[in-house]
């Protein structure tokens, strides 16, 4: 393992593909055969319509910040080095939300319905996290 | 819902040493608030047939009921413990009246403390779990931060308007010997306190605190011959923004609303027949949006409306006039009960609301997620 200090994602059974294809530098989510809904994050049944009948299909990354926080303390060790960092709530544009950070800007220069794209951070040998540049 | 309007009453309150105990345990805090409220009832602990108490500590606690009842040496009818997050304080006085109405037991205890201020703190967020950890997303401010956010972008919220929440709960503080900020707190203290997590100031989130606090259930009938004079439960609410705050408008559309409106209607009361709101405030921004959405303003517009003292002590709602969890103490709302009861009972002195004859509570919780209303009445 590297150095990395922040904690690291421990993937469940439902999101186990998920995280795959971030490591590819892909984002994938679940999408409803019965309804065609995204969905985030992974489960078994569609939240929409409860129909079991998926498929993970490839999603484009873009969306907008729905809303956003700017942390001034860290409350683990490893975002120390970082601070002020935001944390985002992402809409993608095919409709699920997501929790990530916004990077490539200074804080203070993010807004509420700001359009944002995905970039992939390789965090570890093995596992990648999605976050989000202004588009 | 049965309409269970003025069925039930509290008859007892009381808490324990608050602010920083580091003398007693969870258990310690707990039983004497219990002790409390038994002596404010006027009842022996043999009178109490069940027990509710809020499952959720620092350190988790299952069966959490039990442990406690064992404490206090009774056996009870009826016993659980609920896990709510912050909507547990009235959601127990809730289920004791269903609990009662369904015939399970007669009197109820209802129960919370726990050791936030001396407990050694819990470790979380060390590489468990996915989605939020992983970004940093750590503890409540951040994510009930996201509402201000959306609501300054929506609606034009402010600062000022945060800050106007903050002074009134600390001026009602001042005028409440037990609650622990007396400093003076003026807009400008309020715009200098240090950033916790943006929009959040650290004068926009709630203290935290040792205590523990008891409110005791029981029916209106039972209620008409003991010691203290009954305030009665005229409505109840509640309801859960399960999908997550992070979903479709809830993150400024809380549970409050439909919370609300249900107690409203078994209350048959409108706002403005509220003469004093003890609301859930573990950040000043929950308080403006639970006002909003119980309609004693239009959404959107909660920020002038807690501003120009409209909220505070001689205003046109007087609202967590003992200072609050901002400026009191943190019991997870347990103490909005407690305050609401005294000041149905006309026994706040100082922070007396004149004439007060009606109440609205409300509790909030799992990350804005929980909500639950009591009305009250004297």
């Amino acid at each position: 393992m590297s150095d990395y200090a922040k904690p690291v994602p421990t993937p469940s059974e439902d999101s186990r593909i998920y995280w795959e294809a971030t490591k590819n530098h892909r984002m994938m989510l679940q999408r409803c055969r019965a309804c065609g809904a995204f969905r985030f994050p992974p489960g078994e049944v569609c939240p929409e319509c409860t129909s079991e009948d998926y498929e993970w299909t490839p999603v484009s990354g873009k969306g907008r910040v729905f809303s956003f926080v700017i942390y001034h303390r860290a409350y683990q060790r490893g975002f120390a080095d970082e601070l002020p960092y935001v944390v985002a709530v992402i809409e993608l544009e095919e409709g699920p939300r997501m929790l990530s950070n916004v990077t490539g800007c200074k804080p203070e220069e993010v807004r509420c319905d700001m359009p944002v794209e995905v970039v992939y951070d390789d965090i570890t040998d093995e596992v990648t996290l999605p976050k989000f540049r202004p588009a | 819902m049965a309409s269970l309007k003025d069925k039930y009453a509290i008859v007892g309150v009381g808490h324990s040493a608050l602010g920083k105990v580091p003398e007693l345990s969870d258990y310690g805090l707990q039983v004497t608030a219990v002790k409390a409220a038994l002596d404010d009832a006027g009842l022996k602990k043999t009178d109490v047939d069940a027990v509710i108490t809020h499952s959720h500590l620092l350190g988790a606690v299952r069966v959490h009921h039990q442990n406690l009842s064992e404490r206090l040496g009774i056996d009870t009818a009826f016993g659980v413990s609920l896990s709510a997050g912050g909507a547990t304080s009235c959601l127990m006085v809730q289920v004791a009246a269903a609990a009662i109405e369904a015939g399970f037991c007669k009197t109820v205890l209802c129960v919370h403390g726990d050791k936030g201020a001396t407990r050694k703190t819990v470790t979380r967020g060390e590489g468990g779990g996915e989605f939020g950890p992983e970004y940093g997303l750590f503890g409540a401010a951040g994510a009930h931060a996201f509402g201000l956010t959306r609501h300054m972008h929506e609606y034009g919220t402010t600062h000022d308007h945060m800050g106007a929440i903050a002074v009134a709960c600390r001026k009602h503080a001042q005028l409440n010997p037990v609650a622990a900020m007396q400093a003076d707190m003026t807009l400008e203290d309020y715009h200098n306190s240090r950033w916790i997590v943006w929009p959040f100031h650290l004068f926009d989130c709630c203290l935290r605190s040792d205590g523990a606090a008891a409110v005791i259930v029981t029916s209106a009938e039972r209620a008409k011959d003991m010691k203290q004079k009954p305030v009665y439960v005229m409505g109840m609410g509640q309801t859960n923004n399960s999908r997550g705050y992070i979903w479709g408008d809830h993150m400024t559309e809380l549970g409050a609303k439909e919370s609300g409106a249900q107690a409203f209607a078994m209350a048959g009361l409108k706002p403005k027949d509220i003469d004093t709101a003890q609301i859930y405030d573990c950040f000043t921004y929950i308080l403006m949006a639970t006002l909003e959405d119980y309609g004693f303003c239009k959404k959107g517009e909660g920020g002038p409306f807690v501003s120009g003292g409209r909220i505070e002590l001689g205003g046109e709602l007087p609202t967590n006039t003992s200072g609050g969890m901002l400026s009191e103490c943190y019991i997870e709302g347990m103490l909005q009960i407690v305050e609401g009861v005294r000041q149905l009972r006309g026994e706040c002195g100082a922070r007396q609301v004149k004439d007060a004859e009606t109440a609205i509570i409300s509790g909030n919780g799992g990350n804005a997620v929980c909500h639950s209303t009591l009305i009250l009445r004297n």
